[in-house]
C-alpha cells in the first residue's frame, strides 16, 4: 500500500501553520503533526498595504523551520498557500520571491474564492457530521482576518456564497481608531458589522430561514474543539447556549479570559469579535444551532491534494456545488434556466466527443459548463452589448472554487460567444497567458457552435448526439421540428470551429414521424 | 476550590521542618544496627551532603526573604524569621545527633572491625609521623596555597563548601599582636589517608590532620599559635533574570562563578577552636553564633561516601544488586518490534536501564527513523544517551534535545553536553524562559511500511544511566497513536510553537496538571459521597502543595481512604478529626532512593493509574514543565498497583507519620518482616531467571544451507 507524506502550509494573516499528513487509501487523511506560530501579517498590511521587512524576516525564519521539519518527515510533496494579507499586499510578488530564495518554499496566493472553497472542502471532509448538518438549511460562516464568507446550503446543495469585507483583524484595525470602553466593545462591533450584514440579508437571504450555522474561524473554533474534546461542550450548540460565553467575554478582563479559555491574551479581542459576529449572523438568519468543526485551511489544502492525486474521493460532489453556484448567479440575472440546461447539454456532448482533438480535461469541461450556464447573464443589464456586460458581471461575481484566472477564462468564453474573438499577441495586455488563451479559444468554439444549435431558444435540438469521424464532427439531431434557423447559424459559426480544431461540424437531422 | 476550613495553617507542617525530619529518617539508617557498617557510614555521609544542599538552597532563601523584609507566612502560618529560628535550632540538634552517631557508634564499630581512625595527629607513633611527613612533602605540599592576612593583604575569598585550616600566627613568639593565616585543604587529594601498618588493624588519618601537623612548613617565618579546620557554606539559590539575559548560556556560566562568592550562611569549626580565632573568622565572614556549628569530630562528613569505596570491606557492605533484564525486552531484541507488541513497563533499578539507552541507540542507527526528540534534565558524565543522540544527528536524523540548563547544581555539566550536541548537528533547546523542564520524555519518529509510527518513552526519572542504578523509577514504552500525537505536541510546545487544541492522554504542568490532580481527587470525593468505593494511593517524593493537601483533606472528610507514600517533605498532617482521619502517610528510606511518582485512583471500581515527573509541590505544578501520563495496558496497571501495595506492606524501611508530626517505624512484633525494595529485587531476579530458562541456549545453532534443485 502506498503511503504519501504531505505537508500543507498555511501562511495565514494571523498565524502560520503547517500540518503533516499521511495519505493512504486505508486511513485517508491522518494528521501526524501540527505546528503553529503566531505572526500577525494582517493588521499591518490592511493598514499600510504592504508587508513590512521585519514581518518578512520573521516569516522567512519560521518558514525555514517549517521546511526543516517537513524535510525531517521526508514529505513527498508540500503545498504552501498565503491568504488575505498577501492578496492585499502591494509588494506580495517581491515577498513571495524572497521567501522562495531564502527558504526554498514556493508559496502560492489563494484567491478569496479558492480559499473559501478549501475551507468548505475541509468542512466536508468531516464526512457524516457534515452531511447531517447540511440536510437542513445551513449557512457556512467562514470568518477570516480580512473578510468573511457566507455560503448558504439547501438540502445538500450550495445555493449562494458571498464575501463581506468585515474580517476579524480588519474590524480590530478599525476599532483601534475609535476610543471606547470595554463595555461598549460589543455594541461597537455589532454596529460595524450590521450595516454590511443587512444589505446582505436584503439581497441574498430575503425571507429564507436558516436552521444551522457552521462556523469556520481561527479564533472561536479552537476553543470550541478543545471544549468538545474535554467534554465541556456539545459539538453542536444552541444559539441560546452561547450567551454564557458572551457573558464571560463581556464582564471579565483579558487576562481572566485568556486563562479561562486557555488562549494567549492578545487573541482575546479577536475571539470577542468572532463571537459577536457569529451571534449577530446567527440571529440575523434565525439560525438555532451552531457547529464549529474546527477545520483549518491546511485540512482543505490536503483534502484537495489527495483528491488531485486520486488518493481518495470524497462523498460530496464539489463540482456540482460550483455549478449550483453558477446557476444561482444566472437566476439572479434572470437567465433562462431551460436554455442554460440545453446549452450545457449540447456543449458537454460536443466536448466529450472531441476529447481526442482538444485534449482538455475535467476541469476545462467545468469551465465550459459554467460558461454555458452564465452565457447570457449580461442581458439583465443590456440586450445590446451582452458579451461585454456578461463578462463584467462574471468578473465581478465570486464563483466559489474558482481562482481568479479560472474566472477570467469563464468570463472570456462568455464574452467571445457574443463578440469577436481577440487573437493572442505577444504585446497584448490580456489577463490570460498563452496556455489559458488556447483553452478559451477551444471552449469558445464549442460554445458558439452549441449556441447556434439553439438559436431559437426553443430547445429543438435537446437530444443531440455527436460523433467524431476523421475530420468531421457529426452532430445528429432526432427532432421533427423545423431547424432551418439553427442550420443557418450553424454554418455561420462553423468557420471559427474549423479554425480552432481543423474539424468540420456537420449537422444531420433524423426526422421522426 | 477546597473549603476554606481545610486551608487552616494549623493543619499544615512547615516544609523546612518536615525536610529535617526526612533527613532524620536517613540518619536513622546510619543508626540502624541491622545494617552493614559501611552502609551506615554511607547514610551518614548522605545526611551531610543533604544538609549542605539544604543550607545552600533553603536556608539561603529564608535568609534572602528576611533581608528583603518579606514576612508573608507559609502554608503553616510561619513567617520566614520564625521558620529560620526553628530551623536553626532543629539543625543544631540534628548535627549533634550526626556526630554522636559517628563518635559513639560508628567509630567504635570501625575499631572493632579493624579500622583505627587516628583522631588527632598528636596521636601518631614516631614511625607513622615520619610516614605522614613524607606524604606531606611529596603529595600535599606542592598543591597548597598558604595565605596570610595583614594590613596589605585582605581576607581571602574562601570557596564554597571548601575545608580550610585557619591559624593564628605571630611574627615573633613574644609578640602580642597576632595575624590570621589560612590554607585550603586541597579537594584533589583523598580526604582519608591510610597508614602502613603491621598486623590486622588498618589505620587511617584525615588529610587536614596531616596538614595541621606540618603547618609550620607553610609559614616559615612565623610562629604558629594554633591551627584549626573550618568550613563555610554560601548562598547558592540564584534567581536568573531571564528577560535581561541575552544569552541564557552565558548568564548561567556567570552565575556559576558568582556562586563562589554568595553570602556565607554557615560556618563549621572544630570544637575547641581558639575563641580569638573564631571571633576573627566570624567577623570577617559576617556570621553569627546561630549559624556557627562547633563540631566534635571531623568536618564535612560528605567524605564518608568516598570512604565507602575503600577496598577490602565488601563484607561490611550490602551485596551489590545487579539490575535484571526486563522480560519484555531481552538483550539483543529489536526494541521497536517489542513495543509494537504492546506497551512495556520498566521498573528501575530492579530492571536494568539499558533498554532506554538501547532505545535511543537503536533509533540513532535505524535507517527508518526520521527523528529523535528528548528532554534531558540531569545526565550522567559520559552519557551513552548523549553519544547516541550525537550519532543520530550525524546519521542525518532530525534530533531535537531540550537540555535543561537550570537543573540545580548540574548546570556546568549540562552546558558542556549542550555544546557538544550542537556541534554534532542537533537542534538544542535550552529550556523555556521562566520554567524548568522537568518532564522526562523521548519521542522516536519512524517511517514504516504502513506509514509513520511514533515510539514514546515516558518516565518518572531522569535519563541518567548512573542514577538509574540507585533511584527507583518507572518508565513506559509505547507506540500508541494517542501518546504519539501528544508527544509530538509536547515537543512542538517546547520548541516554541503554539500549544495543541487538546491532549489525548497527557496532562502537562504548569498549565493543566494541577487541575487534573484536583479533578481526580474531587472525583474520588464524589464517589465517596455517593457511597461508592473511593480510594487514593499516591507515591511521590514530596507533598507540600496547599491546594492539593486541602483537596485531600476534603476527600478524606468525605470518606475517601487515602494512603500516601511520601519519601521526603510532607506538609500534610494525619489524624486530625474531621479533616484527615482517613489519611495515612509513610516514608520509605532504603538502599535505593525512592523516586517514582505513581498515583492510583479507585474511580468506583474502574481504577486509573498515572505516573509522572511531578511531585505534589507548587514548584512542580506551577513552575515546571512536567508530564503526567495514564497507564492503559491492564498488565502494567496491575504491576504498578502491585508496586504500591508492596510499599504499603513494607514494615522494615517504612516510617509512619504520626498525629504529632513525628515518624516512627511500624511495630514489627509478631509480624513477618517485609522489605519492599528487597522484594522487588527478588521478583526481578526470579523473572529474569524464568526468561533464561524459557529460551534455552540450544536455540543458538547455525542453519546449514542446502543446494536445492
Amino acid at each position: 500500500m502506498s503511503v504519501k507524506t504531505f505537508a500543507a502550509i498555511d501562511v495565514g494573516s494571523y498565524e502560520l501553520c503547517m500540518k503533516i499528513f499521511e495519505l493512504s487509501g486505508k486511513n485517508k487523511m491522518k494528521e501526524i503533526d501540527c505546528i503553529k506560530q503566531s505572526l500577525d501579517l494582517g493588521s499591518g498590511t490592511y493598514a499600510t498595504g504592504k508587508i513590512s521587512n521585519e514581518k518578512m524576516d520573521e516569516l522567512c525564519r519560521v518558514l525555514k523551520e517549517f521546511a526543516a521539519i517537513k524535510d525531517a518527515y521526508k514529505a513527498d510533496t508540500y503545498k504552501a498557500y498565503a491568504t488575505s494579507a498577501f492578496r492585499e499586499a502591494e509588494n506580495s510578488v517581491i515577498i513571495l520571491d524572497q521567501i522562495k530564495q531564502r527558504t526554498g518554499i514556493q508559496v502560492g496566493v489563494l484567491s478569496n474564492s479558492e480559499q473559501r472553497f478549501l475551507t468548505y472542502k475541509s468542512i466536508a471532509s468531516k464526512g457524516e457530521a457534515f452531511r447531517k448538518v447540511i440536510e437542513g438549511k445551513t449557512a457556512i460562516v467562514d470568518i477570516g482576518g480580512g473578510s468573511i464568507q457566507l455560503s448558504l446550503f439547501d438540502k445538500d446543495t450550495l445555493v449562494s456564497t458571498q464575501n463581506l469585507r468585515i474580517g476579524v483583524l480588519r474590524i480590530m484595525e478599525m476599532m483601534q481608531h475609535v476610543n471606547f470602553k470595554r463595555a461598549q466593545a460589543e455594541g461597537l462591533i455589532d454596529e460595524l458589522v450590521t450595516a454590511q450584514l443587512s444589505t446582505y440579508k436584503k439581497l441574498y437571504l430575503k425571507d429564507q430561514e436558516i436552521e444551522n450555522i457552521i462556523i469556520a474561524d481561527d479564533y472561536l473554533s479552537p476553543w470550541a474543539v478543545k471544549s468538545v474534546k474535554t467534554g465541556r461542550l456539545q459539538s453542536v450548540v444552541k444559539l441560546s447556549e452561547t450567551e454564557e460565553l458572551m457573558q464571560i467575554l463581556r464582564t471579565n478582563s483579558n487576562t481572566y479570559i485568556a486563562n479561562a479559555m486557555e488562549i494567549t491574551e492578545e487573541k482575546v479581542p479577536l475571539v470577542l469579535i468572532s463571537a459577536v459576529m457569529t451571534r449577530r449572523i446567527a440571529s440575523l438568519m434565525g439560525a438555532e444551532y451552531i457547529w464549529a468543526p474546527g477545520v483549518t485551511l491546511c485540512d482543505g489544502i490536503t483534502y484537495e491534494y489527495a483528491e488531485q492525486i486520486n488518493m481518495f474521493r470524497g462523498e460530496h460532489d464539489f463540482e456540482e456545488d460550483i455549478v449550483a453556484c453558477a446557476i444561482n448567479i444566472s437566476k439572479r440575472y434572470m437567465g433562462s434556466k431551460k436554455r442554460s440546461e440545453t446549452l450545457e447539454n449540447i456543449t458537454t456532448t460536443i466536448f466529450d466527443s472531441m476529447k481526442k482533438v482538444h485534449g482538455l480535461g475535467e476541469r476545462e469541461k467545468l469551465y465550459l459548463r459554467l460558461a454555458a450556464i452564465l452565457h447570457d447573464c449580461g442581458k439583465y443589464i443590456s440586450l445590446v452589448n451582452i458579451g461585454e456586460t456578461s463578462y463584467n458581471i462574471i468578473m465581478a461575481t465570486e464563483i466559489i472554487g474558482l481562482s481568479h484566472v479560472e474566472r477570467a477564462i469563464v468570463a472570456n468564453i462568455v464574452r467571445y460567444n457574443h463578440s469577436n474573438f481577440d487573437y493572442f499577441t505577444q504585446e497584448g495586455t490580456t489577463e490570460l497567458n498563452k496556455e489559458y488563451y488556447l483553452i478559451v479559444a477551444k471552449l469558445t468554439a464549442i460554445l458558439r457552435l452549441a449556441n447556434s444549435l439553439d438559436r431559437s431558444h426553443n430547445q429543438k435540438l435537446k437530444g443531440i448526439k455527436a460523433k467524431l469521424k476523421e475530420n468531421e464532427l457529426i452532430l445528429q439531431a432526432d427532432t421533427s421540428a423545423d431547424i432551418t434557423l439553427e442550420k443557418g447559424f450553424f454554418e455561420a459559426t462553423e468557420e471559427f470551429f474549423v479554425e480552432v480544431f481543423s474539424v468540420t461540424p456537420v449537422l444531420m437531422q433524423h426526422k421522426r414521424f | 476550590m477546597a473549603e476554606k476550613r481545610f486551608k487552616n495553617p494549623k493543619y499544615y507542617t512547615n516544609r523546612e521542618l518536615s525536610w529535617i525530619l526526612f533527613n532524620h529518617r536517613v540518619l536513622n539508617e546510619a543508626r540502624d544496627k541491622n545494617i552493614p557498617l559501611f552502609e551506615r557510614l554511607k547514610f551518614l555521609g548522605i545526611t551531610a551532603s543533604n544538609l549542605d544542599e539544604f543550607f545552600m538552597v533553603r536556608v539561603a532563601s529564608l535568609k534572602d526573604m528576611i533581608s528583603a523584609n518579606y514576612d508573608k507566612t507559609d502554608i503553616a502560618g510561619m513567617t520566614p524569621a520564625r521558620q529560620l529560628k526553628e530551623v536553626q535550632v532543629a539543625i543544631h540538634k540534628f548535627v549533634d545527633l550526626q556526630y554522636s552517631t559517628l563518635n559513639r557508634s560508628l567509630v567504635p564499630q570501625l575499631e572493632k572491625k579493624g579500622v583505627h581512625a587516628i583522631k588527632y595527629h598528636e596521636m601518631l607513633t614516631e614511625e607513622e609521623a615520619a610516614y605522614v611527613d613524607r606524604y606531606f612533602s611529596e603529595y600535599v605540599y606542592p598543591v597548597l596555597t598558604p595565605m596570610a592576612v595583614d594590613s596589605s593583604r585582605p581576607f581571602p575569598l574562601i570557596r564554597n563548601r571548601s575545608l580550610n585550616i585557619g591559624a593564628m600566627v605571630k611574627r615573633n613568639k613574644s609578640d602580642e599582636e597576632w595575624e590570621f593565616a589560612m590554607v585550603q585543604v586541597p579537594s584533589v587529594l583523598a580526604r582519608v589517608v591510610e597508614l602502613p601498618s603491621e598486623g590486622k588493624m588498618r589505620k587511617v588519618i584525615r588529610l587536614e590532620e596531616i596538614i595541621e601537623r606540618n603547618i609550620q612548613k607553610l609559614f616559615l617565618s612565623y610562629h604558629i599559635v594554633c591551627a584549626h579546620p573550618f568550613r563555610i557554606m554560601r548562598n547558592a539559590d540564584m534567581t536568573i533574570e531571564e528577560d535581561e539575559a541575552e544569552d541564557l548560556l552565558i548568564e548561567i556560566e556567570k552565575q556559576l562563578k558568582q556562586r563562589q562568592r554568595g553570602d556565607v550562611i554557615r560556618l563549621e569549626v572544630e570544637d575547641g577552636m581558639d575563641k580569638r580565632l573564631l571571633r576573627f573568622i566570624q567577623g570577617e565572614l559576617q556570621i553569627g553564633d546561630e549559624d556557627t556549628y562547633e563540631i566534635d569530630g571531623p568536618l564535612d562528613l560528605t567524605a564518608l561516601t568516598k570512604l565507602y569505596g575503600l577496598d577490602g570491606f565488601d563484607y561490611l557492605k550490602e551485596p551489590k544488586y545487579v539490575p535484571q533484564q526486563s522480560t519484555d525486552l531481552p538483550a539483543g531484541c529489536d526494541i521497536f518490534e517489542q513495543i509494537r507488541g504492546g506497551d512495556i513497563l520498566l521498573h528501575h533499578p530492579y530492571q536494568t536501564f539499558s533498554p532506554v539507552v538501547e532505545f535511543v541507540r537503536q533509533a540513532s542507527r535505524d535507517p527508518k527513523v526520521l527523528a529523535i526528540k528528548q528532554t534531558l534534565y540531569r545526565v550522567s558524565g559520559n552519557s551513552p544517551i548523549i553519544a547516541s543522540l550525537a550519532q543520530a544527528a550525524e546519521n542525518g536524523k532530525q534530533v531535537t534535545v531540550l537540555v535543561e540548563l537550570k537543573a540545580r547544581f548540574d548546570e556546568e555539566n549540562n552546558i558542556g553536553w549542550a555544546r557538544m550536541l550542537e556541534k554534532a548537528g542537533c537542534h538544542v533547546i535550552y529550556g523555556l524562559v521562566g520554567l524548568k523542564t522537568h518532564s522526562k520524555i523521548t519521542l522516536v519518529v519512524r517511517k514504516e511500511e504502513d506509514g509513520i509510527r511514533r515510539y514514546v518513552h515516558l518516565g518518572t526519572g531522569n535519563y541518567n544511566d548512573a542514577t538509574a542504578k540507585i533511584y527507583t523509577d518507572v518508565g513506559v514504552l509505547t507506540c500508541s497513536e494517542l501518546f504519539g500525537d501528544d508527544a509530538t505536541a509536547v515537543f512542538n510546545m517546547l520548541s516554541g510553537y503554539s500549544e495543541p487544541l487538546g491532549w489525548n492522554k497527557l496532562a502537562l504542568a504548569p498549565l493543566w496538571l494541577k487541575d487534573k490532580f484536583l479533578h481526580l481527587i474531587a472525583r474520588e470525593k464524589q464517589h465517596a459521597q455517593e457511597g461508592h468505593p473511593a480510594r487514593i494511593i499516591a507515591k511521590m517524593n514530596s507533598l507540600c502543595d496547599g491546594d492539593i493537601i486541602a483537596a485531600l483533606y476534603e476527600a478524606s472528610a468525605a470518606g475517601v481512604q487515602i494512603d500516601l507514600i511520601v519519601r521526603g517533605i510532607c506538609c500534610l498532617k494525619v489524624g486530625i478529626p474531621g479533616v484527615s482521619e482517613h489519611i495515612t502517610v509513610r516514608s520509605i528510606v532504603g538502599n535505593f532512593l525512592e523516586h517514582s511518582r505513581i498515583f492510583y485512583f479507585e474511580n468506583n471500581g474502574q481504577y486509573e493509574i498515572y505516573c509522572g515527573s511531578a511531585d505534589w509541590m507548587p514548584r512542580n505544578l506551577e513552575r515546571r514543565v512536567e508530564i503526567l501520563f495514564p497507564v492503559d495496558r491492564q498488565e502494567i496497571k496491575e504491576e504498578l498497583l502491585h508496586i504500591l501495595e508492596n510499599q504499603l506492606r513494607d514494615n522494615v524501611k517504612a516510617s509512619i507519620l504520626q498525629k504529632d508530626g513525628s515518624y516512627i517505624k511500624p511495630d514489627k512484633r509478631g509480624k513477618h518482616l517485609f522489605n519492599s525494595q528487597v522484594a522487588f529485587c527478588e521478583e526481578a531476579v526470579e523473572k529474569a531467571k524464568a526468561l533464561m530458562e524459557e529460551s534455552p541456549l540450544n536455540t543458538r545453532t547455525f542453519q546449514p544451507e542446502y543446494h536445492q534443485e
